[in-house]
Parts: C-alpha cells; structure tokens; sequence
C-alpha cells in the first residue's frame, strides 16, 4: 500500500561517499523524530535517461545507508540518488543529492606500500589501490587503468632529526638514498590525480630502520 | 610546464587546474538549476574514441559552440548567481585555448574534420532541441563532461 506524501520531514545531508569506486549513499535521519520507527526508500536515476529507478534492497530499510555501487559503476556516466522516510502510512517527500560524478568525486584510495633498508637507502614499491568490483571473483581493475595520471605523494619522516620531506612521483618504485644509517624512517603516501580537488586516504605510516654502518662496524674491530 | 596536445595542435600557458577549480565552485549551482535530467548533451559516444588528428577540430568546434553561443547568452545568469568569478576564468581560458587552435585545413584532412564536425552536429542538434533557456544552462552544467575529456589531451 503507498504510503501518503504527508509533512514528515525529508531525511538530510544526503550525499555519495566515494572511494575506489565504492559509492555509498548516505544520509541523517530527518529532524525532530527521535525514538519513531522510520524506514527509508532509495531510488537513483542516470543522468540523460529517462527514469527513476528502484533499488530493491534499499526499500523499507531502517539503515540510513545504501550500497549503490553496482547501479553507478559506469564511472563516466553521472547519477542522481533520492531517498525518502516512511513513518506508518505517511511518507516525506523525496530528498535529493547533486549530480554525482563517479569518475570526478571518488576518492582514490592509498597504494599498497612496500619497504626494503640498505644502509643508507630505502626502496619503496607501491601498487595502485583496485575498483570496487561486485564479486571477489571478478578480475581486478587498477585504479590506474582508470586513471592514466594517477601520481603518488610519498612523505618521509625520520624519527631522529624530525624532519619530513615528501615527493610527488609517478612510477611505481622510488629508491630513498643519502639516508642516515641505524635510522628509523616513517613512510606515507598518498593517491592524487589532476582534477577538482578531492579528499584524499593516506596509507598506514609505516616506519622501518635503515641497517647500521658496516664500514664504521669493522673500524671498531 | 603542461600543455594541451590536441593531435598537432600545442596549447601552452593553460592551467587546467584553474579551470577545474572555476567550475567547482559554481557546480552544485549551476547543476541545481537543470531540470531536464533526462537530457545529456556531451553524450558518452559523442565523446568516445575521438582519434588524435580528430580532436583539434573537435575541441576548436565545442569551444567556439561554447564562447559564442553559450558563455556570450549565459552572463545574465552568471550575474544573477554570482558565479561570475568563474564564469570569466572558464570564459577567458577557453577564449585563449581556442585562439591558439590552428585546425590543419589541407584536402587530405577532409575525412578527419567531417569525423569531428558530425560529432559536434550531434551535440549541437540536441542543444537545438530544448528549449533555448534550458539548453544555455545543460551546456553550461556540462562542461566538467568537456573539462574531463580536455584532461586526456593535457600533458
């Protein structure tokens, strides 16, 4: 039975929260009914056709969130999303996010990071992060292959003089030379690519020792 | 530093992150105001494989579409939103980009440029379609549609 478009208040800050690719819809509940039993109905439309379309697992649902990855993952289509809060019979009316631009507003997760020490020099391989992709059994797609220009912001840290520089590369491997040995050095990165201005995932610090000094070593002997 | 290469033809002295900056400013704006959901101009085949030697007649086509028609119609609204800031930067850097296109005109390109020119008949003729009002205001909408695809040729 439809429920009645009544003067229930419409759900709030509706808005995609993007990162690989993974799009979630998400929103507040709406004001002023705190303890009813509200549940929520999602629909989403694609950009240049002609209808509003249903998501079966996002109708009647007492979350305030819906995976719409599967529905959006045309990343260079554009997207709109509506969800609207049932209370018994009475429905509010729909609220709507902005146009959504996967392949402009996702965030680009973090590289896998991979540290070996010298003595004086650190290698650092990174591996661009992956698209969501519906089923585990699905081959990856890089975020790279996506985004050509994909570049990484590596920051470096070391612990005994505090000082921290960073460096903007593009491949995948960069060696760190002219380090102090018997050091302990902190690594970050994160993802950038050209384009509006987009929040960015730092990867876990990762912090390892550069070796000691095996010339000074042998000179103690 | 950076610049366009639409096949032959060079753009320098363009900061394409300036144009991205522009436009998010005004998106959520602009976008708002577009209740013609079911239309999309810049339409994904339009887009789609256009070839290198394509693209400097294509890009000269949209931009000069987009000063003369689009931008030159839309400074009222610009006013009315008060998103001039970045409708003169979208507006002077294209203006800049487009002066600096020098589309080949030699017979042995004839092909290449009829490619190109049915693509922006396709675009065009949809703009034709709406209403002239509501049309100003898609085109506008979509430039991050035109900005995205202009970011593949800068490098």
């Amino acid at each position: 039975v439809p429920c009645v478009s009544s003067g229930l208040p419409k759900p709030t800050n509706i808005t995609f929260l993007s990162i690989n690719m993974k799009n979630i819809l998400q929103w507040n509940p709406p004001e002023g009914l705190h303890g009813a039993e509200i549940t929520y109905t999602v629909q989403y439309f694609i950009y240049g056709q002609k209808k509003w379309l249903n998501k079966s697992e996002c109708r009647n649902i007492h979350r305030t969130y819906c995976d719409l990855s599967d529905e959006t993952s045309d990343y260079e289509h554009q997207y709109y999303a509506k969800v609207k809060a049932i209370w018994g019979m009475n429905c509010s009316k729909w609220a709507e996010t902005g146009r959504f631009y996967p392949f402009l507003e996702t965030q680009i997760g973090p590289p896998e990071v991979a540290l070996t020490t010298d003595e004086k020099s650190i290698s650092i391989v990174l591996t661009a992060p992956e698209k969501w992709k519906k089923n585990p059994e699905e081959s990856s797609i890089s975020m790279q292959q996506i985004y050509s220009n994909l570049k990484y912001n590596v920051s470096i840290y070391n612990t005994k003089s505090n000082r921290t520089w960073s460096q903007c590369v593009t491949n995948h491997t960069l060696v760190l030379s002219w380090l102090e040995p018997d050091t302990v050095y902190c690594v970050l990165v994160e993802s950038l690519v050209p384009g509006p201005a987009r929040l960015t995932r730092p990867s876990e610090k990762q912090c390892v020792s550069t070796l000691k000094d095996q010339t000074s070593e042998l000179k103690v002997k | 530093g950076q610049e366009f290469r639409f096949g032959p033809c060079r753009v320098e002295g363009v900061v394409l992150q300036e144009l991205w900056e522009a436009f998010w400013d005004m998106k959520d704006v602009v976008q708002a105001q577009d209740n013609v959901t079911s239309v999309r101009l810049l339409r994904k085949e339009i887009l789609q494989n256009v070839s290198e030697a394509e693209s400097c007649y294509f890009i000269h086509s949209l931009l000069k579409f987009y000063l003369n028609t689009i931008f030159k119609n839309y400074h009222a609204k610009a006013v009315k939103f008060r998103i001039l800031r970045s409708f003169s930067t979208l507006a002077n850097n294209f203006a800049v980009i487009m002066s600096k296109l020098r589309p080949r005109q030699e017979n042995e390109m004839f092909s290449i440029s009829e490619n190109a020119r049915r693509r922006f008949l396709l675009f065009q003729g949809a703009f034709k379609q709406l209403d002239r009002e509501a049309a100003l205001t898609k085109a506008f909408g979509e430039m991050d549609i035109l900005l995205t695809w202009m970011q593949k040729f800068y490098q």
